[in-house]
């Protein structure tokens, strides 16, 4: 297809390009990137380093890269050849189009070509663009005209196109160079548009506490140009100034339980691993592709249900309570064994047939190897909460005392487990202390206290404390 | 050409290896399972103008791989098809890596794609209606319009008043008509294989409807729940193994946009200001939108099981399919035992439930903050049922809508509607089905002369020709300056409820007192 477009075009038009400012590659034909490499981090940017063969003639010379990324941050472009040295750097982006090519025109002649509707018969003349504002205005010989005023058919042929005037918005370097000859070039820059971040498929086999993990990375390009054969480096993190957030409260729980303190078996530059792909990849325009980079099997896991009571709350309807997988990243036995890329992890589960079904997903961040991870996979349907405020009593104008029952029921066939945290212990300037509880609760923070409660199977259990708060 | 054009894909592709490309059209056997809407409230129903649900689809594929590496490329899935969630099992030398292509092929993509190539624009004499064609080179992008290099010089598309059309002579690389999944994989013999697909799709939905019927006596009720699954993808599953889950799963992605169809920037044409002015020519028509998302004008509704529309109004529902029933984890699955065609923009329905006979109790509710006062307030009517199996009930109740049914002679007319929320087995069952205008409940404070401020009375007065359970709950902390009154009353549902029987045409009435605190 390109080959044959070479070929004809020069065949047909050749004696037109002859007087086009062709540049050591031809910006309409075929594909001109060279070797490419291409480093891609998560936030949806990408560094595109490109070795291209130039043929440099001695002294100055404008070098333009076309099929570089359409979304190229130009400030950013970097150029190195032997032997050469750097004039100046420019983006063009004043576009091809009829209007500019009119708007340019001005001055110039153009050539005419007008069909009679009643015979089909063409009649050519020569006229000179006088100006283009809100119409075209021309001269032809001693007569002037607007371009098409009559609405008649008109050709406007126009004799070249300007230089500056581009198929694409356009990079182009000019160089000194020492000598004459082919040397390779290197071009990089940053891109927006290619991004990416990691996919997890996680079997849950519920009977044998266990994880099946499989990693994909997912590279998204969304650049609106394709990168041949490129060779592939995903880093794992962004390097992006972020303002930190500032929170006062203490948020309910996260995905990360414990960050790790063990080191990945997998390369590294400064803080953020590097997930290099085996090959080198096309990477297409508006392609979404996913390569393998763990497996893992049989990761032991744990499933417990957590529920979180916000404040001295009584509900008319019992809660389900969060249904959480937790397993760690550790390789020290017992753990996955990796440091973890940001991205989705899918649980999925097999029922009676035993196919996959999927019960629910939930985001990571960059996740350190030894972490512990708690993902909440949705709410249970067959473990609820129910908590009851059964006596408010003021023991001094600024002490309160607050009993609370909490009836927590279990309909499914298996003993569980369930996390009951009691939050909102810590309201501004409160000082919250437990009187009387019926199983010791571990506190977790000024804001809040948790029960581990073993549930039977077919059960329920009722949890009852009394908190005393001063004011 | 197309030989041509094939070959020179490949040949750019892998420059090292031969890559076969095997396509996979259909499938052999799918199973689909329903997931609901995650942000559907309590009791919603199906939006089927955009149904927010997502569903997972299991395919079965038979695909012949040629020895060495191949792309196999499958077609004929779901179109909500969120490709990153694809998984595929069954090939010997496991997967290389997935794409998904969404580069598609449009007038504006057609003419980025040829640009510096050569096309011919074909003229059309509007007076003989000779039509003839040159050789062009197209020398702009698709942004703005286009620029044309011909055997005369440069010119521009549809600026001369003349008929004319770019005709291509091939449909550039990498551009595709749908956004396609292929995976690369690499076999060390040519081998026919058996492969799964699995892959979360949007445009799916469910939800349950329960008629409840009740009996002649008025204690018992029969409970009856249909399935109503909702598929709004341009694909029609055939045969299929369909389940439904409830419960609420946690999703992090926004699977609508994961599984969209990239806009194709529409082509327009402008040019240089033509006579005196006008700028430029119209444009033409916009290609034809994507497909809308849901053909809503096209639904059809299946019924498997049968009589759908006539049952409600009859007292006995046979039905001969009824979804079967296990725990997946935390949630439920409820499986129809028989393969079923899931329709494109279609809904179906089948039995989920039938349980006959349930005992129930209708209570007037009314809940309050003590210091309210009301007039004649209208309370809640509630059915009342125990979720075990000793009271003939004992299954998991996912939510849905409720519509309660009356006998009056021979027919059955409606007698309330509602919400229920997911129950889980040996749970209380409240349904609210509507308020009533026979029985209320005024609540007037200090009357004089026997009242002060702060004293408070309840009445309940029914004017049914029969007795009513009521409950009062009051929205109160139980404490020690609290009056005794309302301090004494039993807590149901957390809240102290005042709960009293009033005879047939009757009114029964409750004093408290209550202070502010200050």
């Amino acid at each position: 297809m390109r080959a044959l477009a070479r070929t004809c075009g020069a065949v047909v038009v050749a004696g037109v390009l002859a007087g086009q400012p062709v540049a050591a590659q031809d910006p309409t034909v075929g594909n001109a990137q060279g070797q490419l490499s291409v480093t891609i981090y998560n936030g949806g940017q990408a560094l595109v380093q490109d070795i291209r063969q130039i043929a440099f003639p001695t002294g100055r010379s404008r070098q333009e890269f076309p099929d570089v990324s359409a979304q190229i941050r130009p400030q950013t472009v970097s150029f190195a050849a032997d032997g050469t040295a750097i004039v100046e750097q420019n983006f063009d982006y004043d576009l091809l189009s009829p209007n500019a090519l009119m708007q340019k025109a001005v001055g110039e002649t153009v050539t005419l070509l007008r069909t009679n509707v009643a015979t089909g018969a063409e009649t050519r003349e020569r006229a000179k663009v006088l100006a283009v504002n809100g119409g075209v205005v021309l001269q032809i010989g001693p007569r002037i005209e607007i371009l098409r005023d009559d609405g008649m058919p008109v050709r406007v042929i126009f004799d070249k196109i300007p230089i500056n005037l581009r198929a694409k918005p356009t990079l182009s370097i000019t160089v000194d160079s020492k000598s004459a000859g082919t040397r390779a070039a290197t071009l990089s820059y940053l891109t927006a548009g290619l991004g990416w971040a990691a996919d997890y498929v996680s079997l849950y086999d519920e009977k044998a506490g266990t994880i099946d993990v499989q990693g994909w990375v997912t590279l998204t390009n969304t650049t609106g140009t394709t990168f041949d054969q490129a060779r592939t480096l995903l880093v794992a993190g962004t390097p992006s100034g972020q303002p930190a957030n500032s929170r006062y409260r203490p948020q309910p729980q996260g995905n990360l339980r414990r960050a790790g303190i063990e080191t990945a078996p997998r390369e590294q530059l400064g803080d953020y691993y590097l997930y290099p792909l085996a090959e080198r990849t096309t990477i297409a325009n508006a392609q979404t592709k996913q390569v393998s980079f763990l497996d893992v099997s049989g990761v032991p896991a744990q499933k417990i249900y957590e529920y979180a009571v916000s404040g001295f709350d009584t509900m008319t309807e019992p809660r389900s309570a969060a249904s959480v997988i937790k397993f760690n990243t550790s390789a020290k036995g017992g753990g996955l064994g990796d440091a973890l890329p940001a991205g989705t992890v899918r649980f999925y589960q097999r029922d009676l047939r035993g196919d996959p079904q999927f019960i629910g997903e939930n985001s990571i961040g960059h996740t350190p190897m030894g972490s512990e991870l708690g993902l909440a996979t949705g709410e249970a349907f067959d473990v609820k909460v129910q908590s009851t405020v059964v006596k408010r009593e003021r023991m001094s104008p600024r002490i309160w005392r607050t009993s609370m029952s909490y009836l927590l029921t279990n309909a499914r066939a298996q003993p569980v487990t369930i996390d009951l945290v009691q939050r909102g212990l810590d309201w501004y300037w409160d000082d919250t202390r437990i009187i009387t509880e019926s199983q010791k609760s571990e506190r977790l923070d000024s804001d809040g206290t948790k029960w581990r409660v073993a549930m039977p199977a077919n059960g329920e259990v009722t949890i009852t404390a009394t908190f005393e708060t001063r004011y | 050409m197309r030989g041509w054009l094939t070959l020179f894909l490949m040949l750019a592709a892998s420059p090292a290896a031969a890559q076969s490309v095997v396509t996979s059209t259909a499938p052999d056997a799918v199973a689909v399972s329903v997931f609901r809407d995650p942000e559907r409230s309590e009791g919603g129903e199906i939006e089927r103008d955009w149904l927010n649900g997502f569903a997972l689809i299991s395919e079965t594929r038979t695909i012949d791989l040629a020895a060495g590496e191949s792309v196999i490329r499958f077609e004929g899935v779901a179109e909500g098809m969120i490709a990153v969630s694809a998984i595929v099992t069954g090939l010997p030398g496991g997967v290389v890596q997935k794409n998904r292509d969404a580069a598609l092929l449009s007038p504006a993509s057609l003419l980025d794609g040829s640009l510096g190539n050569r096309v011919h624009i074909r003229r059309t004499d509007r007076a003989t209606g000779r039509v003839s064609e040159d050789e062009a080179i197209i020398r702009s992008g698709p942004q703005g319009a286009v620029v044309l290099q011909t055997a005369a010089g440069f010119e521009s598309l549809r600026c001369t008043g003349l008929p004319e059309s770019i005709i291509y002579n091939g449909v550039p690389a990498g551009l595709t008509a749908k956004p396609t999944l292929s995976v690369t994989t690499r076999s060390l013999a040519a081998q026919r294989v058996t492969v799964t697909l699995t892959y979360l799709s949007t445009g799916f939905d469910w939800a349950s409807n329960y008629v409840a019927r009740v009996a002649a006596d008025g204690r018992t009720l029969d409970l009856f729940a249909w399935l109503t699954i909702a598929n709004s993808n341009g694909e029609s599953f055939a045969d299929a193994q369909l389940a439904a889950i409830a419960g609420t799963l946690n999703t992090v992605s926004d699977f609508d946009s994961l599984a969209d169809v990239p806009q194709a920037p529409p082509l327009r044409l402008t040019c240089f200001p033509l006579g005196t002015g006008r700028y430029g020519i119209p444009s033409p028509p916009p290609p034809p939108a994507p497909a809308a998302y849901l053909d809503n004008e096209g639904d059809n509704i299946v019924v498997t099981a049968q009589r759908r529309s006539a049952p409600m109004m009859e007292s006995a529902m046979a039905v001969s399919v009824v979804a079967e029933l296990e725990n997946l984890g935390d949630l439920k699955l409820y499986r129809v035992p028989i393969p079923v065609t899931v329709a494109a923009n279609g809904q179906k329905q089948v039995a989920l439930l039938v349980k006959d006979g349930v005992p129930f109790k209708t209570i007037y509710r009314l809940r309050s903050s003590p210091g309210d006062t009301f007039e004649s307030m209208e309370v809640e009517r509630v059915l009342r049922m125990e979720n075990k199996e000793a009271a003939r009930l004992g299954v998991p109740l996912p939510s849905g809508q409720v519509a309660v049914f009356a006998p009056r002679g021979d027919e059955s007319l409606l007698v309330g509607e509602g919400q229920v929320r997911d129950h889980a087995v040996g749970e209380k069952v409240d349904l609210v089905i509507g308020e009533s205008s026979q029985v209320r409940v005024d609540i007037i404070e200090g009357v004089a002369p026997k009242m002060a401020d702060g004293d408070y009375r309840v009445t309940v007065t029914n004017a049914n020709p029969f007795a009513v359970e009521f409950e009062l709950g009051f929205y109160v902390d139980s404490d020690p300056k609290l009056d005794k009154r309302l301090r004494k009353l039993p807590r149901r549902d957390g809240l102290l409820t005042w709960a009293i029987r009033v005879p047939a045409n009757d009114s029964r009435s409750f004093d408290y007192r209550f202070v502010e605190p200050d």
